[in-house]
């Protein structure tokens, strides 16, 4: 866990204040603003380290209010509605509103979003109501799983979040009372998987999913609760950051409806939930600290990654952001063709050491991987022809996946040595996952159905060299099973 | 609906097997928001020998809002307001601490419980919490006249 050496700068502007933040003990018990009007208004301990509580105001001293004073402020506090206008998911929009916002601002807000409307051109705006950071995850998650276009991918995500259930089982709760919102986070793996099968990329229903409040609603709540549970059973790794026993944390900050994520939370959802995907998930923080660039954390390992959830963090808010990604979608496909025909050679060695490593063949569990044993015949045979219709990048979708033979064994028999030292592209740019439009698009390398007859699909989860966890790496590190660590 | 998936199936584990001192039943067959409840005062308690009804209504949005709980029999109980609402709101009743993991059987233990525990500290009724703290003899002789008064007869 790297919770450590990150500033967890907390300026609230006035608009961003977290819903909830813990009650001022005895002074305002009936009041769940008051902490977050007074960190506001008092003086905001900055860069507090994680590990301190996390109600704040401990700088702030109330002796000195006068009675009246007090009262102004505690009817501040109990009018206080956080904004909560606009959807709760909106659609990409660009990043320069972030800058806009700052225009008036501090000028190390400036140069920050300046920068920032360059790196991550858009950005989507969640909701200010006490979910936005759950919110900004789950549906990051699920939108990079529909990019991605990969349907085993998304059969193995699916199984493997209605998996977690057993930790739900394992923490008391009972299936009569949770199976709705599992429900709900099935509902739109199924209308994921069925927009992979015919070829949509487009994003509107998923965004249509998160603004329809109760679905919404029960998806957050699903990964609230397999975050709690993997808080208690994992109480070991997360209690030093808190100020709280983890069972009264999980009680008061996680289970509730609309309390807001705060950094354990997240990096306990990150790590309970996400990590396993293989998706990585960054936050760039938007603050007053030095430098002239929002200042990133990655929460999940460091590590190639075929998708990366990026948050933006505004003291109290969560919005997503996108990083520029040149080549994803908006390139006609025959800029690869001429780049990978004109060199074809190299780019043919990395391709294949990719998927095809007989050494990979040799791992006595790979025929066990689902994801493989799905793969001779992962499409359904009434899924339509690629071909059907034609919005742009339909054109990537091999057009004879569906009906060929697996691929001659002899693409098999001598793999080039994986290329250890050839460094993943960098996380922000080119599709991170050789799903299938990569080696397509060169005929000189592709073998009709090559991708679909091998583990490609998660080439960087498991059985990969370029997992770390895989004997080739060049950083080999053995997976350590720990009796605690009940993650599938 | 999810939440008539949910209701439903709290719905039936409460009829099969109630918490101590509790039934319920809906109010109206064809709707699953509104129960009837029935609860007994807890022993040792100046509510002991009354039956109180009370009314437990789900909102649509449930279980990611709580239920409303009012006394439909009048008590002298300084955590529920002494009117026609008779309406009970703290713990886990209120929207920020509620739990869309909390169960309804909870929700009625945690009333009863709160017969059993008054907690003047979150009183609505000022005048019967004070008289919890300072004179708990004659709170009691009151609670305990109005069961008698009000709560004796079922329903």
């Amino acid at each position: 866990m790297s919770l450590s050496g990150v500033s967890w700068n907390h300026y609230y502007p006035v608009n961003q204040l977290p819903t909830r933040q813990e009650s001022v003990s005895g002074l305002f018990p009936q009041h769940p603003h008051s902490a977050a009007f007074f960190n506001h208004h008092g003086a905001a301990p900055h860069s507090r380290p994680l590990n301190r509580p996390t109600h704040g105001h401990r700088s702030f001293n109330m002796n000195t209010l006068s009675t009246d004073e007090m009262e102004k402020f505690q009817k501040l506090s109990n009018e206080f509605q956080a904004n909560v206008q606009g959807p709760a998911v909106s659609t990409k929009l660009s990043s320069s509103m972030v800058a806009m916002e700052y225009a008036n601002a501090d000028p190390a807000f400036i140069t920050k979003t300046a920068a920032l409307s360059v790196t991550h051109p858009l950005v989507r705006t969640m909701k200010g109501d006490g979910n936005c950071g759950w919110r900004a995850v789950a549906f990051g998650y699920f939108e990079n799983l529909l990019k991605l276009q990969n349907l085993v991918l998304a059969h193995d995500e699916l199984n493997r979040i209605k998996s977690l259930n057993v930790l739900l089982d394992r923490t008391g709760q009972q299936e009569h009372l949770y199976e709705i919102f599992v429900d709900a986070t099935e509902g739109v793996f199924h209308q994921i998987i069925e927009a992979i099968q015919n070829g949509i990329i487009d994003d509107t229903f998923l965004v249509e999913a998160f603004n329809e409040e109760y679905n919404a609603s029960a998806i957050i709540t699903h990964f609230r609760l397999l975050t709690s549970a993997w808080m208690k059973l994992n109480a070991l790794r997360y209690q030093a950051f808190l100020s709280l026993p983890v069972d009264q944390y999980c009680a008061t900050r996680i289970d509730t409806v609309k309390t807001e994520i705060d950094e354990v939370g997240l990096q306990a959802l990150v790590d309970g939930v996400i990590e396993a995907s293989g998706f990585a998930v960054e936050i760039l923080y938007l603050d007053r600290s030095e430098g002239d660039v929002v200042t990133p954390h990655l929460l999940t390992p460091n590590r190639v990654t075929a998708a990366t959830i990026c948050l933006l963090y505004r003291p109290g808010h969560y919005d997503l952001l996108y990083a520029v990604e040149p080549t994803v979608n908006m390139e006609p496909v025959v800029n690869y063709q001429y780049a990978m025909t004109s060199n074809y050679s190299p780019w043919d060695q990395g391709a294949l050491t990719f998927d095809v490593n007989s050494s990979l063949m040799s791992i006595p569990n790979l025929m066990m991987d689902p994801s493989f044993a799905l793969a001779p015949s992962p499409m359904p045979s009434a899924s339509p022809s690629p071909f059907r219709v034609s919005p742009p990048h339909e054109v990537y979708a091999p057009p004879i996946m569906h009906t060929s033979p697996p691929p001659p064994p002899i693409s098999l028999a001598s793999p080039p040595p994986p290329r250890m030292s050839a460094p993943p592209a960098p996380l922000s740019s080119l599709p991170r996952k050789s799903d299938g439009p990569q080696i397509r698009l060169n005929p000189l390398v592709m073998k009709p159905n090559l991708s679909h007859s091998l583990p490609v699909t998660s080439p960087f989860k498991k059985y990969s060299p370029y997992n770390q966890a895989h004997f080739q790496n060049q950083d080999f590190e053995p997976i350590h099973w720990e009796p605690s660590d009940h993650r599938k | 609906m999810g939440s008539q998936k949910r209701i439903a199936k709290e719905l039936a584990e409460l009829t099969e097997s109630a918490p101590e001192g509790i039934t319920v039943k809906l109010a109206d067959e064809s709707n699953l928001y509104i129960w009837d409840v029935y609860m007994e005062g807890p022993e040792n308690s100046p509510y002991q020998n009354g039956t109180f009804h009370l009314t437990l209504t789900l909102p649509t949005e449930y279980p990611f809002k709580p239920p409303t709980v009012s006394f439909r029999t009048k008590i002298y109980h300084p955590n529920v307001t002494n009117d026609d609402k008779g309406s009970m709101c703290l713990g886990m009743l209120r929207a920020d601490e509620w739990k869309p993991s909390s169960r309804i059987a909870a929700v009625l233990q945690f009333a009863r419980q709160l017969l059993a525990e008054p907690m003047p500290d979150d009183a609505v009724e000022g005048r019967i919490a004070e008289q919890v703290k300072g004179d708990f003899a004659r709170y009691e002789e009151v609670a305990r006249e109005w069961t008698r008064k009000y709560a004796s007869g079922r329903g």
